[in-house]
C-alpha cells in the first residue's frame, strides 16, 4: 500500500462530489426505520388492540353469559396495559444525544426491564386467564343451574364413587392445578421465546456492542 | 422538519452524516435511508441539546447511536441490523464515490466491527482521544490502542493479506 489511510480519507474527500447530500422528501411523514421508534410503534399497537380486545370481550361475556372470565380479562389485561404503557414511557426518556455506551446502556436496560417484567407477568397471566375461563364457564348458567354443578351431577351418575372436595371431583382439581403449575412455568417461557423469534438478532447484536465498548472501558 | 432547521442546523454538518452513514450501510438505498434516518433523528432530539458540546460532535453523537442501532429490512424482508454480516460479496455500492482509493477504504472499514467502524471514522476526522472517548463513552488510554490495532487491520486487509 502506498498512501496513509489518512491520505486516502483526506483526498478522497477533497473533490466536491464525494459529499453530496441526498435529496430528502417530506421527511418528518416517513415511517421511521429507527428500532427504539419501531419498538415504541409495536407497544402503542399492541397496547391498543389488548385494550380494544379487553373491551369487547368483556361486552362479549355478558351476553353470552360468561361474564366473570370478561370480567377477569378486563382487569388483568387493563393491568397489563398499564404497567406496560409506564415502561413505553421510559423509552421515550432515552436520549441520542449522550454517549454511545451511554446510549446502548440505556437501551439494553430498558429492554431487560421490560422483559424481566413482561416475563413475570407473564407467568401469572396465563394461569389467571385459565382461571378466569374455568370460573367463567362453571358458573354460566344452564337451565336454571351452574353448568360447573350439572357437569358434576352428570359425572357423578357415571362414576358415583368419585372423591369430592366442596362438591368437585378432586381429579378435576389435580388436572386443574396441574395445568395452571404448567401454565405459570411455562408462561415466561412463551413470552420470552416469541420475542425471540422478532427480537433475538436485535438483541444479540445490543450484547455484542456493549460488549465490545465495554472491553474499551476496562 | 422545517426546511430552515435543516438548511442551517442539518446541511452544514452534512458531511459527518454522509461519512458516517457510508460506512455502515452497503448500498446507496440503504444510506439514503439512514440518512433520512439520523436526519429526522436530530430534529427530534433537538431540544435535548444542551450545549455543553459542540453542535457538531452532538450531530455526530446522534449519528453514530442511529447508525449503531439502525433496523433495516433486508431484501427478504427479514429484520436486521444493518451491518450484521455484512460480506464483500454483498456490498452492493463499491463504487459511492469516484475516487476508487476511497471505494477501498470504505470497503475495508465496512468489513470491522461496528465499534472498531466508529473509532476509525472518528479517528479520521481528526478527533482527539479524548473526544472519541468521549463520544463512544469509554477510557481515552485504550483508544489510542484500538487505533493502532484497526489502522493495522486496515492496511492488511488494503493489501489483500485478509479478508
Amino acid at each position: 500500500m502506498e498512501k496513509s489511510i489518512e491520505n486516502i480519507w483526506k483526498e478522497g474527500f477533497l473533490k466536491s462530489d464525494a459529499l453530496v447530500a441526498p435529496k430528502i422528501n417530506n421527511l418528518y411523514n416517513q415511517k421511521s426505520i429507527h428500532i427504539i421508534d419501531k419498538f415504541k410503534r409495536m407497544f402503542k399497537i399492541n397496547l391498543i388492540a389488548i385494550v380494544a380486545f379487553s373491551f369487547v370481550f368483556l361486552i362479549v361475556s355478558f351476553f353470552v353469559g360468561i361474564p366473570i372470565t370478561g370480567a377477569i380479562f378486563f382487569i388483568t389485561l387493563s393491568v397489563l396495559v398499564l404497567i406496560n404503557k409506564k415502561l413505553l414511557n421510559d423509552l421515550e426518556k432515552i436520549d441520542m444525544g449522550v454517549s454511545s455506551y451511554k446510549y446502548l446502556k440505556a437501551f439494553n436496560q430498558w429492554i431487560k426491564k421490560q422483559v424481566s417484567i413482561n416475563e413475570k407477568m407473564s407467568r401469572f397471566l396465563y394461569p389467571i386467564i385459565f382461571i378466569s375461563m374455568i370460573l367463567g364457564f362453571w358458573y354460566k348458567d344452564a337451565e336454571g343451574m351452574p353448568l360447573g354443578k350439572r357437569l358434576v351431577n352428570e359425572v357423578l351418575k357415571g362414576f358415583p364413587d368419585i372423591y369430592l372436595i366442596y362438591g368437585i371431583p378432586l381429579i378435576g382439581i389435580v388436572i386443574a392445578l396441574l395445568i395452571l403449575v404448567l401454565l405459570a412455568f411455562f408462561g415466561g417461557r412463551i413470552y420470552k421465546w416469541d420475542l425471540n423469534i422478532v427480537y433475538g438478532r436485535v438483541f444479540k447484536k445490543l450484547e455484542e456492542l456493549m460488549t465490545d465498548i465495554e472491553s474499551l472501558r476496562s | 422538519m422545517s426546511t430552515d432547521f435543516y438548511k442551517t442546523s442539518i446541511l452544514p454538518f452534512a458531511g459527518i452524516i454522509i461519512k458516517l452513514c457510508r460506512a455502515y450501510t452497503n448500498s446507496q438505498q440503504d444510506f439514503e435511508d439512514y440518512y433520512q434516518e439520523v436526519c429526522l433523528q436530530i430534529w427530534r432530539s433537538k431540544d435535548n441539546f444542551r450545549e455543553e458540546s459542540q453542535w457538531s460532535t452532538w450531530v455526530y453523537r446522534i449519528s453514530l447511536n442511529v447508525c449503531l442501532t439502525l433496523l433495516k429490512k433486508k431484501k427478504n424482508n427479514v429484520q436486521h441490523f444493518v451491518s450484521d454480516s455484512v460480506t464483500a460479496e454483498e456490498t452492493e455500492d463499491n463504487y459511492a464515490f469516484s475516487n476508487e482509493s476511497l471505494n477501498l477504504l470504505y470497503d475495508a472499514i465496512r468489513k470491522l466491527s461496528e465499534i472498531d467502524r466508529a473509532i476509525i471514522m472518528l479517528y479520521l476526522e481528526e478527533k482527539s482521544q479524548k473526544e472519541i472517548a468521549e463520544i463512544i463513552g469509554t477510557n481515552p488510554n485504550n483508544i489510542g490502542v484500538r487505533v493502532k490495532r484497526i489502522k493495522n487491520r486496515l492496511k492488511k486487509i488494503l493489501d489483500g493479506k485478509i479478508n
